[in-house]
């Protein structure tokens, strides 16, 4: 009797114990710190897809075009990248593939040399072997797509993801004159709607830092534009870790089989216990 | 044929003592019937020891323990080598999942006094294995000679340095050059795949001797040795082989599982199995935003941090850990296992739960002032649990333990 009514406080007492933990652990010390997109806020969501050969091909043309000219890719081989991505070698070599005595077992390492790139730059344009892995995909996501004018840098441009960067903008071209403009903006009441003056018309406040591509400056639309970096950021995703979607699909097959085998085991458990609990 | 390879067995046996090992430890060798599910993570413990035995060892093959060829040996066994990234994501997971069923492990300690008289060696070399494994995977995780790899190191080597007198030449001493270099590196190997493993296997030959002279425990706490059949045998256990082989089995497979989702699903785990600043190479001259331990050192990480003077943190921190091994000597209770103890005990282990992954949480982050205060009260909590143990055990009023299982 006693050690009944002594359970029924101690789970009164646990339940208590860890809705403190709980008040605790959220007020305060899980206060944000500045996110990783620093001036642009929440970083925009990727989601990489590796099993798109399309996508990865456009991706890897691009950045064969634009961004090999100055990141190596230190540690991916031509021959892992073209097979990877099923593209025919002897295509693969003709098109994107500019020093012609680069052989398939060769590790992509760049056609700059880093003392000659310091001096230019500033800082040799790092290695991107592994950029999808220390920065996340999201990242590098936004990140491309948060140039905008400043006259007061040295390539006239700035980035909301990474002030002062020091790379220019190498899409622009592409992408056009992007600027950072300031609209006016719905104000949000307390309980989440937006906020209305007596007459019922939304009450607006001018907000800037918003990105906004002079239109027509560019050779591809916004959208073109959003699908170019969509397919540079999943190739780079890719070459993080090109064993990334053979792992994926190997884990299901190794889940697979530890279920049958704890399903297996279980009854051969079940069938022993027997023995001793009758 | 089946008479050759029995004689061949008698003439091995009769020189070895095969059979009768197998008996003592495995087929005749009692273990209390009743047991709940804590009880597996000792066993599963020993799997992922296996599993980082055997992975380690093919993760020797491809990498280079050279400064300029550390981080892209590892870049190397992740692409170039035939599956190397099997092996590389079971031993990174293999680590933290090593952590983490150690420390559900010595929890179940804890819990059911699993530390208690005659257990108090079997709890000591438990408390060492411990400690010898984080000093393994501190070294381990060196050796990648990422940017976490490295000023990780930094911080911790510089730890020795608040040691008045000897600190700095201790400090030169373990990194064997003014900063951490390929020395450190090739040093640090040494020692994780050679030295450290060998005391493993040691002590959990130890851990485990010892535990088959005293007789595992069960979480009511009773004495099986006290009722015995005719033959001696204590009537509340059955024997290790083969029951619970197969208890252990299926504890086993649903680790297994748990295990394969994280390492092909998820086997950065968030950045906190695999930092995300360590898939950059060491960089001495630039120091990470934000530095932080694997999330299994966290908890000591955040105690370090809480007290302001370096020296004060280290021996804080130490003693932390040092405080472990003398549990079973802080417990002034009479009975083992926390269902029979009293409300005092509960609410102690529970508090000290709470402020272990909070602390855990903190070490994780960067300091503000909030976190900083609540580092203090858990370190508080924390040795509080064990300091005034010896008072809230010996007078709170305990339940009756019966008398069988």
């Amino acid at each position: 009797m006693i050690k009944k009514q002594s359970n029924i406080l101690n789970i009164k007492l646990s339940k208590f114990l860890v809705a403190i933990g709980l008040l605790i652990s959220i007020n305060g010390i899980g206060a944000a710190e500045g996110g990783p997109c620093k001036d642009y806020g929440e970083c925009d969501e990727f989601k990489y897809s590796l099993n798109d050969m399309a996508s990865l091909q456009r991706g890897a043309s691009t950045f064969l075009n634009y961004c090999y000219g100055c990141h190596s890719l230190q540690y991916s081989r031509w021959g892992r990248v073209s097979s990877d991505l099923q593209i025919p070698e002897e295509i693969f070599f003709d098109n994107l593939v500019f020093d012609k005595s680069i052989k398939p077992g060769d590790l992509m390492i760049g056609s700059m040399s880093k003392e000659q790139s310091a001096q230019w730059f500033g800082v040799a344009p790092p290695d991107l072997t592994l950029v999808s892995r220390v920065r996340g995909d999201d990242w590098i996501y936004t990140y491309l797509r948060a140039y905008y004018e400043d006259s007061s840098k040295q390539y006239g441009v700035n980035n909301l993801v990474y002030p002062g960067t020091a790379m220019p903008n190498v899409l622009m071209a592409l992408q056009g004159n992007q600027k950072l403009v300031c609209k006016d903006v719905p104000v949000i009441a307390k309980n989440g709607g937006e906020k209305r003056d007596d007459f019922g018309n939304t009450i607006t406040k001018e907000k800037c830092g918003y990105l906004k591509v002079d239109e027509g400056s560019g050779e591809l639309n916004q959208e073109e534009f959003d699908s170019l970096i969509y397919d540079l950021t999943n190739f780079l995703v890719y070459v993080g870790e090109p064993a990334k979607a053979q792992r994926e699909r190997m884990g299901w097959y190794v889940i697979f089989y530890f279920l049958i085998f704890t399903a297996l085991s279980a009854l051969l458990y079940r069938e022993y216990h027997k023995d001793y609990h009758k | 044929m089946s008479e050759m390879v029995g004689k061949l067995f008698g003439w091995v046996n009769s020189r070895l003592p095969i059979s009768n090992t197998f008996e003592r430890h495995l087929s005749k060798h009692p273990v209390p019937s009743k047991v709940n599910f804590w009880y597996l993570f000792g066993a599963l413990a020993s799997v992922v020891l296996i599993i980082q035995i055997v992975s380690g060892i093919w993760l020797i093959m491809p990498y280079s323990n050279t400064e300029e060829e550390a981080f892209a040996s590892i870049e190397y066994i992740m692409r170039d080598v035939d599956y190397g990234w099997i092996i590389r994501y079971m031993h990174t997971t293999g680590a933290s999942m090593f952590f983490a069923v150690v420390y559900l492990h010595m929890f179940r300690g804890l819990l059911y006094g699993s530390y208690q008289k005659p257990k108090e060696l079997v709890w000591i070399f438990g408390c060492t294995i411990y400690l010898a494994m984080m000093a393994e995977g501190f070294l381990g995780y060196v050796l990648p000679y990422g940017q976490m790899s490295y000023w990780g190191a930094q911080v911790i080597i510089s730890l020795f340095g608040a040691i008045p007198y000897i600190g700095e030449s201790l400090e030169l001493w373990i990194r064997g050059d003014y900063y951490i270099s390929g020395i450190t590196v090739s040093r640090f190997f040494a020692l994780h795949v050679v030295a450290l493993p060998l005391v493993l296997i040691a002590l959990v030959f130890l851990h485990l001797v010892a535990l088959h002279e005293v007789g595992a425990g069960n979480p009511e706490g009773v004495d099986i040795e006290e009722h015995l059949d005719d033959d001696g045998v204590p009537l509340d256990s059955v024997p290790f082989f083969p029951y619970k082989v197969l208890n252990a089995l299926v504890g086993i497979g649903v680790f297994m599982t748990v295990f394969a989702i994280i390492m092909f699903f998820f086997p950065e785990g968030g950045g906190y199995f695999i930092e995300m600043a360590n898939f950059e190479e060491a960089n001495p001259l630039v120091t990470p935003e934000h530095i932080a331990p694997v999330w299994y050192y966290s908890p000591y990480y955040a105690m370090l941090r809480a007290v302001p003077d370096k020296l004060g943190g280290l021996i804080v921190m130490g003693s932390a850990v040092a405080i472990l091994f003398v549990v079973p000597w802080l417990d002034k209770s009479k009975v083992a296992s926390i269902r029979y103890k009293g409300i005092y005990s509960k609410v102690a282990l529970a508090l000290f739960g709470i402020s272990f992954i909070t602390l855990g949480y903190l070490g994780t982050v960067s300091v503000t002032e909030v976190r900083k205060t609540m580092s203090v009260i858990c370190t508080i909590i924390y040795f509080a649990f064990f300091l005034l143990m010896p008072i809230y055990t010996k007078y709170e009023k305990t339940l009756e333990v019966p008398e069988r299982l």
